[in-house]
């Protein structure tokens, strides 16, 4: 359902980078693995449509993302495409629940309550339904991201280092949690890390160098 | 959660720089309303009091003043006239109306005024309870008064020397009230009106005695009689005789006598009624001593009724006519720097204000680029990020207009209650005006203008920079 062919991206001023091509199918749960500069987040930008290639294909769910238009997009991602960053971010003037109002909201889709409180309930974190995203610690807040990642049902989360700012008892049960709620939703789940202690858990892997 | 409840909360989130925004818009809009509240008021009451007025004939001394005095009922009268003068004045051919007025007494800080029925019929007035005085002493109240003091037909009470809250108080003869105007926006609303007899009765003899050298002239005698009372005023002081009041001034110099001080405001005491005769107070005047403040003069219709009239009461002695249109005129010009000045202040507010929302906002999307690229990877398309941006700027004007639209409606309020107080003027704070429309439009438009570039700003964010930072 996600497909890569011969894409390359080059910024001003600097060499292109090419990717290998690569697919995986709908439920898959992989690593993109690979050292810092050699372009994983590049990737992961130009896998959530956040940056457009020179050349080449992605198409998700047998859409080419490189063709579409900017507003175009940014519908496809609100409703195909969950995303989780190395650091959490949040609009910080809503608090927990509105946050997840709002991505519901943005992407198109009415509000369901039922789904944030039965998604952070599986989190393990329903009880900061009401919190102020500010308020919330470090692994709080990527549970929090997790749970804003999979609210829409994408068929396809990305995300980006999750692990890296967490210590290992956060990181084992954020990344249990993501795949968990992954293969419950039927997403296809990505994740673009340089972090080891991850290596084990997943079997598939992509490697760039 | 849709655009305009996060713009909303983004608003509320940051009360200090939103606040601030709101607080100098919000003074703007005061501080311009208030000063278009306060000359739209004036300028009606202007207009409503100078209609149908071409010139005011007074003792000489300030036209301002005698302008303020006779028909704005502000300040102190230039004097007296004659009033056998001011009846030569009725009486020439290019004048339309004359109207006496008799001005200083009060009851309880408000003026008596001692008239003809067409002082009413000037301001267009209508009685709405009772009816027009008929003999001297009966009083119609304009609408304000009787609401402020409570007073009802058939009360009496006493005049007070002077304009202001008196020492001394006319209490040998009382008024009576016999009539209430309707409400009529004029200076009605807040006088007294009585004949010019009652004001004379009330100072007969006293006004001789304090001026000194004019005896009071007894003209009971028959052989004068008849020169005296042709003019048509005193008419109906036939009817006049034997009219029941509570004291005579004639015989409170008796009361004197006998040591009764204490119940000089005692109406209730029925002992003490006595009979006045006002024919034979008035008798003790000669017309030649009866004066009057001021008269308002209209002119007939034509082109030259007007110069002619002011060359024929200016050729009078101890007498000067002010042209009404040219002392408005002037007293505009003098209340012109002050509402500029006011008006040039508020619009360096707003501009402020304006600044001050645009630096406000820009400094806080600069913080929330992260947030905005956030929305958009939600899903949000640029536009709507636009939109959100703009609705911020929106709701700030909005709500800095609601604030500024409010404090002046309350602020005038209060001030018009002190300017009620002082001046016996009416003014309200719930006077609606058409510019507060183009107020508002104009505060939406610093709103959308000032937050046009930093809306433009966020729709135009890269966010591949901005999420990998």
């Amino acid at each position: 359902m996600i497909s890569v062919k011969k894409l390359t991206y080059k910024y001003k001023a600097s060499n292109g980078i090419s990717f290998p091509d690569f697919s995986f199918e709908q439920g898959d749960q992989a690593l993109i693995l690979g050292q810092s500069g050699c372009g994983k987040t590049t990737l992961m930008h130009l896998l959530s449509g956040l940056l457009k290639p020179q050349s080449g294909t992605i198409s998700i769910n047998q859409k080419d993302i490189s063709k579409i238009s900017r507003g175009e997009m940014d519908h496809f991602r609100g409703q195909n495409i969950g995303i989780i960053f190395q650091t959490p971010h949040f609009i910080e003037a809503l608090n927990v629940l509105e946050n997840l109002q709002i991505t519901q909201t943005l992407a198109g889709n009415a509000i369901d309550k039922n789904r944030i409180q039965t998604t952070l309930d599986d989190l393990g974190i329903v009880h900061k339904i009401k919190s102020k995203v500010k308020e919330l610690s470090q692994g709080e807040k990527q549970r929090v991201s997790i749970a804003r990642a999979l609210i829409n049902r994408p068929s396809i989360i990305l995300a980006d280092e999750p692990t890296s700012a967490l210590d290992d008892q956060n990181c084992n049960a954020v990344i249990e949690l993501l795949k968990q709620q992954a293969q419950k939703n039927n997403a296809t789940l990505l994740i673009v890390t340089h972090d080891n202690r991850l290596n084990a858990v997943f079997t598939k892997k992509l490697i760039l160098s | 959660m849709n655009l305009f409840k996060l713009s909303w909360k983004n608003i509320v989130y940051r009360p200090l720089s939103s606040g601030l925004s709101v607080l100098l818009l919000a003074s703007g809009i005061a501080i311009i309303l208030i000063t278009l509240l306060t000359t739209k008021q004036l300028d009606d009451k202007f207009e409503n009091n100078v209609k149908d007025i071409d010139f005011v004939v007074t003792a000489k001394g300030s036209r301002l003043q005698a302008l303020l005095c006779n028909i704005f009922q502000v300040d102190t009268p230039t004097g007296n006239i004659s009033w056998a003068k001011s009846n030569s004045i009725k009486m020439y051919p290019m004048v339309d109306k004359a109207i006496p007025l008799s001005i200083g007494d009060n009851y309880q800080t408000y003026r008596i005024v001692g008239t003809t029925p067409d002082y009413i019929d000037l301001f267009h007035g209508k009685i709405s309870e009772g009816e027009i005085w008929s003999k001297p002493m009966e009083v119609v109240l304009g609408e304000g008064v009787a609401t402020k003091l409570n007073l009802k037909i058939g009360t009496e009470f006493a005049g007070g020397h002077g304009l202001g809250e008196s020492t001394h108080s006319h209490d040998d003869i009382l008024y009576k009230v016999v009539g209430i105007l309707e409400r009529s926006n004029t200076v009605l609303d807040n006088l007294l009106l009585t004949s010019l007899e009652s004001v004379w009765v009330v100072h007969a003899g006293e006004s001789h005695q304090a001026k000194g050298s004019l005896e009071v002239k007894r003209l009971d005698d028959s052989t004068s009689k008849e020169s005296i009372m042709t003019l048509d005023e005193f008419k109906r002081q036939d009817s006049l005789d034997n009219i029941a009041i509570e004291k005579s001034a004639a015989e409170n110099h008796d009361e004197h006598a006998h040591q009764d001080h204490h119940d000089h405001s005692g109406h209730d005491h029925g002992i003490h009624k006595k009979i006045v005769n006002f024919d034979s107070i008035l008798k003790t005047i000669s017309p030649l001593d009866r004066e009057v403040t001021g008269l308002l003069v209209k002119v007939k219709e034509g082109a030259k009724a007007k110069i002619s009239t002011s060359a024929y009461i200016n050729k009078m002695k101890d007498m000067m006519g002010a042209d009404v249109a040219i002392e408005m005129q002037q007293l505009k010009q003098l209340m012109a720097p002050a509402t500029g000045i006011m008006e040039m202040l508020a619009y360096v507010i707003m501009t402020i204000a304006g600044i001050s929302m645009f630096i406000a906002m820009f400094n806080s999307l600069k913080d929330r680029q992260y947030e905005i690229s956030l929305m958009r990877v939600l899903g949000a398309s640029a536009t709507k990020v636009f939109a959100s941006i703009l609705i911020e700027g929106l709701y700030i004007a909005l709500i800095g207009f609601g604030v500024g639209w409010l404090f002046s409606h309350l602020g005038m309020q209060v001030f018009s209650s002190y300017l009620t107080e002082q001046y016996h003027y009416d003014f309200s704070g719930w006077v609606f005006i058409k510019e507060e429309v183009y107020l508002l439009v104009g505060a939406i438009l610093i709103g959308i203008v000032s937050a046009i570039y930093p809306a433009y700003k966020a729709y135009s964010v890269d966010l591949s920079k901005t999420l990998s930072k």
